[in-house]
């Protein structure tokens, strides 16, 4: 796990597995070193991780960085050429497809199909009885207040809600580890609302969940600990919030009354900007920050000043960005 | 497995398209299975002789042989009925009779002194009046023989020689105790064309259904979901089976139609008059029936799903799918031409290739007499390739359900096994 960020190593994450195993526990879903190639390309280049129960991972990267082949790798559809993942504590097979989920960036289901046909067929093929999975979709459908498409055929149903009927088959048999490859796109932002919160309870219920998304601000509010992968490599990994830490706080935010003269000659500042309500500047450090306080407040008073994190979405493009050189 | 055999099976019998061609079919058959008492039917029109009109004292001798003729007849198919010319001339006299209903054609002569018996002519307003036209002829031919025999004096046996058709029946030499008769023949023909062309619908038909099942999961992209909840070979096999046992169903409630109606009573005796005799058949040319279909059902299938399997478009499966349907077509039309030649080498080196066996070494059973040794070896040939193309089947099918796209080519496939070691 140390070395797990590859050859650019620089932000490596302390293993949390070692914090883990004291616990005596194994987690849920263990990716071990994995490497998959295809003849001659890797697509996917040692790349491991953990989640916990009731953890919800963040899986993140450009398109074709590797995030689909490696959930497939977790999925069991492809074998990886060397390392691991681990169920329970077990390698693959047949049985943990029971108690997988999954929710694929390219939704399909039988479109000329009922939806309690086929969502019922689906729970079956996961080892489900028949009343089982029918008692759970008269739930779910009851939860998402779409009770009335049980005897509708997919294809009659709008496309945010075969998204619901998509999620649906995903969760029917409450499985352990659930993988959601993008799972709010299309979405409106009720919807996109109302799922985020199932996944939320899902994740409180104890489920391991993998999260792929571009999506940054989705990552940010649900997602304990990421990996961002950027050409098959793991670039940046561990909790979003010493990722964070990690990144220096180089944005400042001030609003003030009246004007501010000479910000941009500051030592240490970068640049300003104006904007309707006051300024955003870049500084080269967190100290600089002080020294613009005290210049605006000998000037004007100040509404507000807040030294900003970096937001995810920043830091995504610059570890993906100083890869591409 | 069970679950996805289960599923595609409600699936199937639900769909419309299964109901609305199974009861399509039912009926077609049932038709075809009353046809023949409905001919015989229409063939006695309504049970009455057909009357036709001759001007009264042409030719006595003639009509008076004629009349004696139809008299002797348990069903006459004519009544002749005499039409005095009156005043007028014999043909409008004739035409009046006709137009007034009376009859329904009427007979003229034409003497013919150079032979000695009148050239005759029998005129109707129906188009295709075949039936009583040869009614007429045989009466006719009738009368000319016994104006002959009075003639020249025969004694009863030789009239009755002469009278007798020439019996000619043709055997087939076999091994078995007796040949087959000419009329066992030929049930034997037309009941392994029947089956064959069963044979060759049911397996293409329900082959391309479990290839165009297969790629529209893919198109959906449904497929994504079924991989990872079930095992890819349990979804093949399964999604094989049901299809087998829905096709199995279709044809278990057109066959039972088919026959039911066969035997009702009014039917058995319409069929036995045509020659066919159901009870000739041999009950074990049945089990082959069912043991080369269900081989070459599944022979067929696993291909067919292999195919579906690489294929992304529903667009592009019919292209992907061209070599197994001519593999099959020549494998029926080898099997088309061996109806006439069921021992030549071709037909005999083609019962053992297996994409053609299903059709052809049950031909050969049917109606030539291979050896024991020959149906076993076929069979045998024809269950070891199952398992080498149900293997193949396998390990394409699992490959191809993951591969999206343009529609890989074999050095692509091979290497994408590799890559996901299947």
């Amino acid at each position: 796990m140390a070395n797990a960020a590859g050859s650019g190593g620089r932000e490596t994450v302390p293993g949390r597995r070692t914090s883990r195993e004291g616990n005596g526990s194994m987690n849920p879903l263990v990716v071990d070193q994995v490497v998959k190639r295809f003849g001659d390309k890797t697509a996917v280049n040692g790349l491991s991780f953990e989640v916990a129960a009731g953890e919800i991972y963040g899986l993140l990267g450009a398109n074709g960085a590797g995030k689909t082949t490696t959930m497939r790798m977790i999925l069991g559809l492809i074998m990886p050429d060397s390392g691991r993942v681990l169920y329970e504590g077990k390698p693959y097979s047949s049985e943990q497809l029971r108690m997988m989920g999954y929710l694929p960036e390219e939704r399909g289901l039988y479109p000329k199909l009922r939806v309690s046909d086929q969502i019922i067929y689906l729970g079956q093929l996961r080892g489900m009885s028949r009343a089982d999975a029918d008692r759970n979709l008269r739930d779910w459908l009851k939860r998402f207040q779409i009770e009335e498409y049980y005897n509708m055929k997919v294809e009659e149903l709008s496309k945010g809600n075969q998204q619901k009927i998509q999620f649906i088959a995903a969760v029917i048999h409450r499985p352990k580890i659930l993988i959601l490859d993008e799972a709010f796109s299309g979405l409106d932002p009720v919807n996109v609302e109302l799922l985020k919160a199932t996944v939320k309870e899902l994740r409180d219920q104890g489920t391991s969940i993998v999260f792929s998304t571009h999506r940054m601000e989705h990552v940010e509010e649900l997602c304990r600990n990421i990996t961002i992968m950027h050409r098959s490599n793991p670039v940046l990994q561990g909790s979003i919030r010493d990722i964070k830490r990690r990144f220096p706080q180089e944005r400042v935010v001030l609003v003030t009354e009246g004007e501010v003269q000479g910000l941009d000659r500051l030592p240490g500042v970068r640049s300003v900007q104006r904007q309707e309500a006051g300024y955003e500047l870049r500084i080269e450090g967190e100290d600089v920050a002080q020294d613009v306080l005290r210049h605006a407040m000998a000037q004007t008073a100040v509404r507000r000043f807040e030294l900003m994190e970096p937001t995810l979405n920043e830091i995504f493009i610059k570890a993906v960005g100083e890869r591409v050189e | 497995m069970w679950t996805v055999m289960a599923f595609t099976l409600r699936n199937k019998v639900r769909s419309k398209s299964y109901i609305w061609s199974t009861a399509i079919m039912a009926i077609l058959l049932i038709v075809v299975a009353n046809l023949p008492y409905f001919l015989e039917r229409l063939d006695r029109g309504s049970g009455e002789p057909t009357p036709v009109g001759y001007v009264a004292g042409v030719y006595p001798d003639i009509v008076q042989g004629m009349e004696a003729f139809f008299a002797k007849q348990e069903e006459p198919d004519v009544r002749l009925v005499p039409v005095s010319a009156g005043g007028s001339s014999a043909e409008a006299a004739l035409r009046q009779a006709l137009d007034a209903g009376e009859i329904k054609g009427y007979l003229t002569f034409v003497d013919r002194p150079q032979v000695g018996f009148p050239s005759v002519i029998y005129q109707s307003k129906a188009l295709m009046d075949h039936s009583t036209g040869e009614a007429l002829r045989y009466a006719l031919e009738s009368v000319k023989t016994e104006m002959v025999f009075q003639r020249v004096q025969l004694s009863e046996t030789d009239r009755a020689l002469l009278s007798t058709p020439v019996s000619l029946d043709v055997r087939q030499i076999t091994d078995d105790a007796d040949g087959k008769t000419a009329a066992e023949q030929g049930v034997a023909i037309g009941l392994t064309y029947a089956i064959l062309i069963l044979l060759f619908m049911a397996v293409m038909i329900t082959g391309q259904l479990i290839a165009t099942e297969i790629t529209a999961e893919k198109s959906s992209r449904v497929m994504e979901i079924l991989v990872t909840s079930v095992a890819p070979l349990k979804q093949m096999f399964g999604k094989i089976i049901g299809t087998l046992l829905a096709g199995l169903l279709q044809m278990a409630i057109l066959v039972t139609a088919f026959l039911v109606n066969l035997t009702l009573p009014q039917n058995k005796s319409a069929i036995e008059s045509l020659g066919i005799r159901l009870d000739v058949i041999d009950p074990m040319l049945i089990v082959y029936a069912l043991f080369f279909y269900l081989a070459g059902y599944f022979l067929y299938a696993t291909l067919f799903a292999a195919i579906g399997s690489i294929v992304s478009r529903t667009e592009e499966l019919g292209q992907a799918l061209t070599p197994v349907t001519l593999l099959s077509l020549a494998g029926f039309y080898i099997a088309m031409f061996g109806l006439q030649n069921p021992d030549s080498p071709v037909v005999v080196v083609c019962s053992f290739i297996p994409f053609f066996s299903p059709f052809i070494a049950f031909e050969r059973i049917g109606l030539g007499d291979p050896a024991a040794w020959e149906i076993a070896l076929s069979a045998a040939i024809l269950l070891a390739s199952i398992v080498a193309f149900g293997w193949l089947a396998a390990k394409i099918y699992r490959t191809g359900v993951l591969l999206y796209g343009k529609r890989p080519s074999v050095k692509e496939l091979i290497k994408a096994m590799k890559a996901y070691k299947v």
